[in-house]
């Protein structure tokens, strides 16, 4: 299910602008700014019955793209009554019933093995639903990581594993966690592994649509590892005093970088793309605004009927 | 049957029953399973259902988690207790979690199912049960005989809350004793025998060493009351509250450790509900403060017959 050019550009800037205020209605928010490619390339192409597993560094483009609406997710941000988790779980949490793998802890590489596991389901169904599950450069080296593709390539899961390499985990830059390409940690379990421009939302969309065409095939998982780089704090008022240890490279932003390509193809209108942008910005207005007008959660809503079936 | 031939008897049935239900451990096909806990289950269902997995339980389990969220009832066996750490994220953090988290949405029927504490197999002798008690979100039940091994088993496949499902090892392949065809009610404890004296609430394998007391001690003329609490998460503590008034004494014993252990929870329950109730100090048998041996120093440490008869005879000044 391939969605337009502009379709495509129109979710990064989603993706831009909800992250964005988000970040500036809550400091403690995981700021995606810079990675909007790798994040919005790796699910926009999926069929509305495969299952998505994105990273938490604000995945809530991908959850839109499943149909969930905006200012419940940004209730979520601020701890309201009115975000799907009810004001309970870690924001960044998706809704489970648009076939979104659940964030229910903080802790990373368990929802790999649980994105596996759907993947595993559709295999024991019989279907031809794929999962999609990313994760980043940090959570690579959970031995979660380690066990779920290994399991997932024994048994010729159909998932697609997405490393969302931005560089950092909190405040240690790769060169202290990562010694070799994550992407050839594919060879040790027999699986297909490819190191990519995640910048690059083309790079991404056609990487993650192979990987996915032969998962749907029945032949098994893949690796990608897309290269991107995280822009901002870990969380939103991050002071970042580690940053200037090293050298920090020279990136791309991925959206000028499509914006410009779908230009000069002549894909695109420049009034098309500021069009989208007017639209967007007022869309993410009117559901920030929704957000903010739902309560907080009041006595009478703990829970205590929601911990068991 | 014997607890083992319950249980896989039960996950047969409900296999048959429902094309959801599928297993996954390590040595469940040819093999048969350790300690021979899934025989026959590979040559009835092929390799698609009884799933040979990779030496990792946090995948295994983690994997198992996400086939319920998207609609298959999976069992995963991790083969020994001693080994259940090693998923502990996965049934911690994200299990029981789940459906609180998301709202009351998600439904996670799994069946995590493992074996602890003395028995035939002689190695793997933790029992690290109680630590799971302790996490809202999780059902954990420990059968101690053939007829409830195997309606908690069939409950367990049918529940909509993932269920961990500890097997003593002491007792997989004796005794053998008639089941029925039902399901037994998670989370509702049993009365074993009646007595006046004495309230023993015991858990998996010492409701056996429980009886054998109350038979020691009944030439004496002290009559034991025994409680198989059956299950542990929820605990049925009203049915040792019941029991306690009537008695007024009480031990409590698991082969687990005693401190922060199922005993003290029983205890605090009684405490709570009936202060007055008891007309001695209440004793909490179970492990010693070591951790269990393998070797034969095992035997030393853990609670046996002879030892819960001794707590009983205190109690009533005998």
């Amino acid at each position: 299910m391939r969605v337009n050019s502009l379709q495509a550009y129109r979710w990064m800037v989603v993706c831009r602008e909800l992250d964005r205020a988000l970040c500036a209605a809550n400091p403690r928010w995981f700021p995606i700014e810079g990675e909007e490619a790798t994040v919005v390339g790796s699910f926009v192409d999926l069929q509305p019955d495969d299952a998505v597993a994105p990273h938490y560094r604000d995945p809530f483009v991908v959850y839109l793209m499943r149909g969930a609406e905006m200012w419940r997710l940004a209730a979520q941000v601020l701890g309201k009554i009115d975000g799907y988790n009810k004001g309970r779980s870690v924001p960044f949490n998706g809704p489970v019933e648009l076939k979104v793998v659940p964030w229910v802890a903080g802790d990373l590489g368990t929802t790999v093995g649980t994105a596996t596991g759907a993947a595993l389901a559709f295999q024991q169904a019989g279907t031809e639903q794929v999962c999609v599950c990313s994760f980043g450069d940090g959570t690579a080296n959970r031995g979660d990581v380690h066990e779920a593709l290994n399991l997932a390539a024994c048994w010729r899961l159909p998932i697609v594993y997405v490393c969302q390499n931005n560089g950092w985990a909190i405040s240690q830059q790769f060169q202290s966690y990562v010694s070799g390409p994550i992407a050839r940690r594919a060879d040790g379990y027999g699986i297909p592994g490819v190191c990519i421009d995640g910048n690059d939302v083309d790079a991404v969309r056609n990487a993650v649509g192979q990987a996915v065409s032969r998962a749907r095939a029945g032949n098994g998982p893949s690796l990608i590892e897309a290269r991107t780089w995280r822009w901002r704090g870990h969380w939103a008022g991050d002071a970042q005093e580690y940053r200037g240890t090293f050298p920090e490279p020279e990136v791309e932003d991925p959206l000028d970088l499509y914006a410009y390509r779908l230009l000069t193809e002549g894909v695109v209108s420049l009034e098309e793309l500021q069009k989208v942008h007017r639209e967007v910005e007022a869309e993410v207005g009117a559901a920030m605004e929704c957000a903010l007008a739902s309560p907080d959660p009041g006595p009478g809503d703990l829970g205590l009927d929601d911990v068991y079936a | 049957m014997s607890q083992t031939d319950a249980v896989v008897d039960a996950i047969a049935c409900e296999m048959r029953a429902d094309p959801r239900v599928f297993y996954i451990g390590q040595d469940v096909g040819a093999m048969g399973g350790s300690l021979q806990g899934t025989h026959g289950l590979y040559a009835e269902f092929g390799a698609k259902r009884i799933r040979e997995a990779p030496i990792s339980e946090s995948a295994m389990v983690g994997a198992a988690i996400g086939a319920a969220l998207f609609g298959q009832r999976p069992i995963v066996e991790i083969s020994f207790g001693e080994f259940v750490p090693a998923a502990m994220s996965q049934l911690i953090n994200q299990a029981p979690n789940l459906r609180y988290m998301t709202g009351g949405v998600a439904r996670v029927p799994v069946v995590i199912r493992t074996r602890v504490g003395d028995g035939p197999y002689g190695g793997h002798p933790h029992d690290y049960s109680a630590w799971f008690a302790h996490v809202p979100g999780l059902k954990v039940v420990m059968p101690a005989r053939p007829a409830d091994a195997r309606g908690l088993m069939l409950s367990a496949i049918r529940d909509d809350n993932p269920v961990l499902f500890v097997e003593a090892m002491s007792l997989a392949h004796a005794p053998r004793e008639p089941v029925s065809d039902g399901c037994e009610p998670i989370g509702r404890a049993r009365l074993a025998r009646a007595g006046a004296d004495v309230t023993v609430a015991a858990i998996g394998s010492m409701v056996a060493a429980a009886l054998r007391a109350a038979a020691a001690v009944e030439p004496e003329g002290i009559e034991v009351e025994v409680v198989d609490m059956r299950s542990i998460q929820p605990l049925d503590t009203a049915c040792v509250v019941e029991s306690v008034k009537r008695t007024r004494r009480l031990v409590t014993v698991h082969e687990a450790w005693v401190t922060a252990g199922l005993g003290a929870e029983i205890v605090a329950a009684v405490a709570e509900a009936c202060p007055q109730a008891l007309c001695a100090p209440a004793v909490r048998l179970g492990t010693a403060p070591v951790p269990t041996p393998s070797g034969k120093v095992r035997p030393l440490a853990l609670p046996n017959a002879e030892r819960i008869a001794a707590a009983i005879r205190r109690l009533v000044g005998a």
